[in-house]
């Protein structure tokens, strides 16, 4: 039945959006991750991808969550002689998560998913009228 | 004869199909809504074949060479100019117009089924019960 597929489409978009939820409260938590090493590298910021492919039993385009690629923009420095984290001059590398641009994030993905659980509902009002129908 | 070769009955299931599919098409919209270089697509509007061409147009009457035209051809106007915004990431998708268009096939679907069952109940009527 179309309206089971239709279903399973919008899981999917359900799904990877909640991927990218998952791989943004990860980037917010760890915004503070400092290197466990002096002079290493902190937590570096993580951006989810999407991808779309055909599913050939629904024969339809549903979409994933793609490979988690790091952001590869510089890390933010400052200068904290005294934190175990410092390397010999004196500076410390800081995550180069913005809290700004997650929080931005989080709520496209949030407008995303609620439009994914829009349509759910719109497509099960219409399986009920379908039964409807058999109420006569 | 069969309830499904009752002409009603046929034209309502061919609705209910297309609108069946188009649901499915704009789930897949809605869900690769964030998916890069994605275009959304839709399907294109069911054509009943009539057995008689549509009423004809009517002409204004002009009893004076002065007189205006009129609009006689409502082709003039678009509602839907079919435009789109693609995103920095090549993403074409609307969710505002997805939506819009979910609500539109939800409200058609609904008006085809209570047309069916309405329908059913004239059968009803006449076989007397």
């Amino acid at each position: 039945m179309d309206f089971i597929r239709t279903i399973a489409i919008a899981a999917s978009g359900l799904r990877a959006q909640a991927g990218r939820i998952r791989v943004i409260s990860e980037n917010i938590a760890n915004a503070d991750s400092l290197a466990q090493t002096p002079g290493g590298d902190p937590y570096r910021r993580r951006v989810p991808t999407f991808t779309s492919q055909l599913d050939r039993s629904l024969e339809a385009r549903t979409v994933a969550l793609g490979p988690v690629r790091p952001d590869t923009s510089d890390f933010k420095i400052k200068h904290e002689p005294g934190n175990p984290a410092a390397d010999a001059a004196g500076n410390v590398k800081y995550p180069n998560v913005n809290p700004l641009i997650e929080m931005t994030d989080m709520r496209d993905a949030q407008r995303s998913y609620e439009a994914n659980v829009n349509l759910i509902g719109a497509t099960r009002a219409m399986i009920q009228r379908t039964l409807d129908i058999l109420k006569g | 004869m069969a309830i499904t070769d009752i002409p009603i009955f046929a034209m309502l299931r061919t609705k209910m199909q297309w609108h069946q599919q188009r649901q499915q098409v704009l789930a897949q919209n809605v869900a690769n809504a964030d998916t890069p270089h994605y275009r959304p697509v839709d399907l294109v509007d069911p054509k009943f074949q009539l057995a008689a061409p549509g009423p004809a147009t009517v002409q204004l009457a002009r009893t004076d060479p002065g007189h205006l035209a009129g609009f006689t051809d409502a082709g003039n106007f678009s509602n839907n100019p079919n435009q789109y915004q693609v995103r920095p990431a090549g993403n074409a998708v609307t969710l505002e117009d997805e939506m819009i268009k979910v609500a539109a096939n939800q409200m058609d679907y609904q008006a085809a089924t209570q047309l069916y069952s309405r329908s059913l109940g004239l059968l009803k009527m006449a076989v007397g019960r």
